[in-house]
């Protein structure tokens, strides 16, 4: 038997009003795990917006410009595996992680180095954001130097490294992509005007004898 | 949307007693400071479970939402109503994405949670599964059921783990506009036509009863209530949401000189509304399986997932593994 529905469409979709039970879905959902920054004003730190599920990097990049840009204004995107960032413990807030973890004084960066990104959470229930960049040989010496060039912002609940080669970033010439923000206006509260609408009315059968 | 009315399952306080009463105190106290609660923190199991319940219904409830809004999409009245509406629907899904994350730094898949959906294990907001006959249907959705959504959201957001606030926070931002979509798309049909008033009272009469229902019974007074309160997952009774949502959307629909089909319904001296106790006993058939739409909406997420099956698969590599979101 199949479903009847009041709509056409789903009507034509000529679907069996029961399942079968045998019918076993495929575990198809368990993509690779990304993690999602985006710049929301030029000239400001990225902010962390969330995670999207994807087969590689390329295809997590595409998901999350859709999933995170596509509704507010938006200046750039990083993407970054979630693998590939590794993490502090959370402390509580008002206090810094860079004083109760023990990290040792960074040594100097060798020939070894390259770029760590560093994000940073000033309190806890808020978006981890971009402290900045340090050369460093490896994750443990990239919070070394993250606290020699951070470590006085206060407070600092958790820090998420990450190295830069890592990360796929958007590039300057891609801002365009979200140039057509002003051609939604109807996705904007603004563009109903709806206090006019009913004062209108309301004039009209008050009026009306 | 969506989400009111939240079913947890009930509290059995002996579940507590193997938690670690120093690391219990810890965690309780952390929340009295107003901290939230982040996916590395330790926690009851018991939180655990009742948070991940309540997002992952609530992103089922976005998903599933979408359905008797998205089949209007290509009959709502002029273009401009349809790209608002499609607008709006894809702002729906989104949502889903964000809370299935939410939920996923709890450590439960999104395997898993789109397995339940279609089992039928998992719950989404009752509502659903009432028909929208005409389009007049689905601006009540777009403006009351967003209003009663928006209520619960607000109160959600100042609940205690982290990675729900945040995607609450997004959310809530989308939602501004769904209300003044819905509500624009309702006062036209309320200042037009002789006829297009007719449908619109037609919509709000069939629609009321499960707007009722939305926020879900009224709370016992239970150890079971009282914890999720202190713990800061539920942060209103489902009576106090009722009333706000009330209070700020029936003077709305009576100043179009609409009327709602509740005779009792009514603000007394003392601030309170009253009105006729909602069919509790239709509500919990309908949650059940026995609503006019239940069969429907499950048989197209599941066609949903089937016919996209090739896509996924296609994309699937043995080497990306999965791993739960970070925040
Ligand atoms: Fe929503
Ligand atoms: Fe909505």
């Amino acid at each position: 038997m199949l479903l009847t529905s009041l709509d056409p469409r789903i009507n034509r979709l000529q679907v069996p009003a029961d399942w079968p039970n045998s019918a076993v879905k495929k575990q198809l959902d368990q993509w690779a795990t990304y993690e999602v920054f985006t710049q929301k004003r030029e000239n400001t730190p990225y902010a962390y917006v969330g995670p999207v599920h994807a087969p590689d990097l390329e295809v997590a990049f595409v998901f999350a410009k859709e999933q995170y840009s596509r509704r507010a204004a938006c200046f750039g995107l990083w993407v970054v595996k979630t693998q590939d960032i590794q993490h502090t413990p959370y402390v509580d807030d008002n206090e810094s992680v860079f004083n109760l973890l023990n990290i040792p004084a960074p040594a100097t960066a060798s020939e070894q180095s390259e770029a760590f990104e560093i994000f940073m959470l000033k309190k806890r229930g808020k978006a981890h954001t971009h402290a900045g960049t340090v050369l460093a040989s490896g994750y443990q010496n990239a919070l070394a130097q993250a606290k020699q060039q951070f470590g006085e912002q206060i407070p600092c609940v958790n820090i998420w490294v990450a190295p830069a080669a890592k990360i796929l970033k958007s590039s300057e010439e891609d801002k365009d992509w979200w140039l057509t923000l002003n051609e939604k206006k109807y996705r904007e509260p603004v563009a109903y005007k709806v206090l006019d609408k009913i004062n209108a009315f309301k004039n009209r059968t008050t009026n009306t004898p | 949307m969506y989400g009111g009315g939240s079913i947890f399952e009930p509290v059995k306080l002996d579940e507590l007693a193997h938690e670690d009463p120093v690391k219990l105190a810890e965690f309780e106290a952390r929340i009295q400071r107003g901290e939230k609660i982040e996916p590395d923190d330790w926690m009851p199991a018991l939180y655990r479970k009742q948070v991940i319940r309540m997002i992952e219904q609530h992103a089922h409830s976005e998903i599933i939402g979408a359905l008797p809004e998205g089949t209007w999409i290509t009959r709502a009245p002029g273009f401009r109503r349809k790209m608002a509406l499609l607008a709006k629907v894809q702002d729906e899904v989104g949502h889903a994405q964000l809370l299935y994350s939410a939920a996923e730094t709890l450590g439960k898949t999104r395997e898993q949670m789109t397995l339940d959906l279609i089992s039928g294990k998992s719950k989404y907001s009752n509502v659903f599964n009432y028909p929208t006959f005409t389009w007049a249907d689905s601006t009540v959705i777009s403006w009351l059921i967003d209003a009663g959504a928006i209520v619960n959201q607000m109160a959600n957001a100042r609940g205690s783990y982290g990675p729900y606030c945040r995607a609450l926070e997004r959310i809530c931002a989308e939602e501004s506009f769904h209300l003044k979509y819905g509500h624009d798309a309702v006062v036209y049909l309320a200042t037009g036509s002789s006829k297009q008033r007719q449908m619109i009272q037609e919509a709000l009469n069939r629609w009321w009863p499960p707007i009722m229902t939305f926020f879900g019974p009224a709370d016992k007074i239970s150890a079971h209530t009282e914890i999720l309160m202190r713990w800061k997952v539920k942060m209103a009774t489902n009576d106090e949401c009722r009333q706000q949502f009330l209070d700020m959307y029936v003077p709305k629909v009576w100043e179009l000189t609409l009327t709602l089909p509740d005779p009792l319904l009514r603000k007394n001296e003392a601030g309170t509304w009253e009105y006729t106790e909602p069919d509790w006993e239709e509500f919990k058939q309908v949650i059940n399986g026995k609503g006019t739409c239940n069969k429907e909406r499950l048989a197209v997420r599941r066609m949903a997932e089937e016919k996209g099956a090739w896509v996924r698969e296609a994309l699937l590599k043995p080497e990306a593994t999965y791993v739960k979101p970070l925040a």
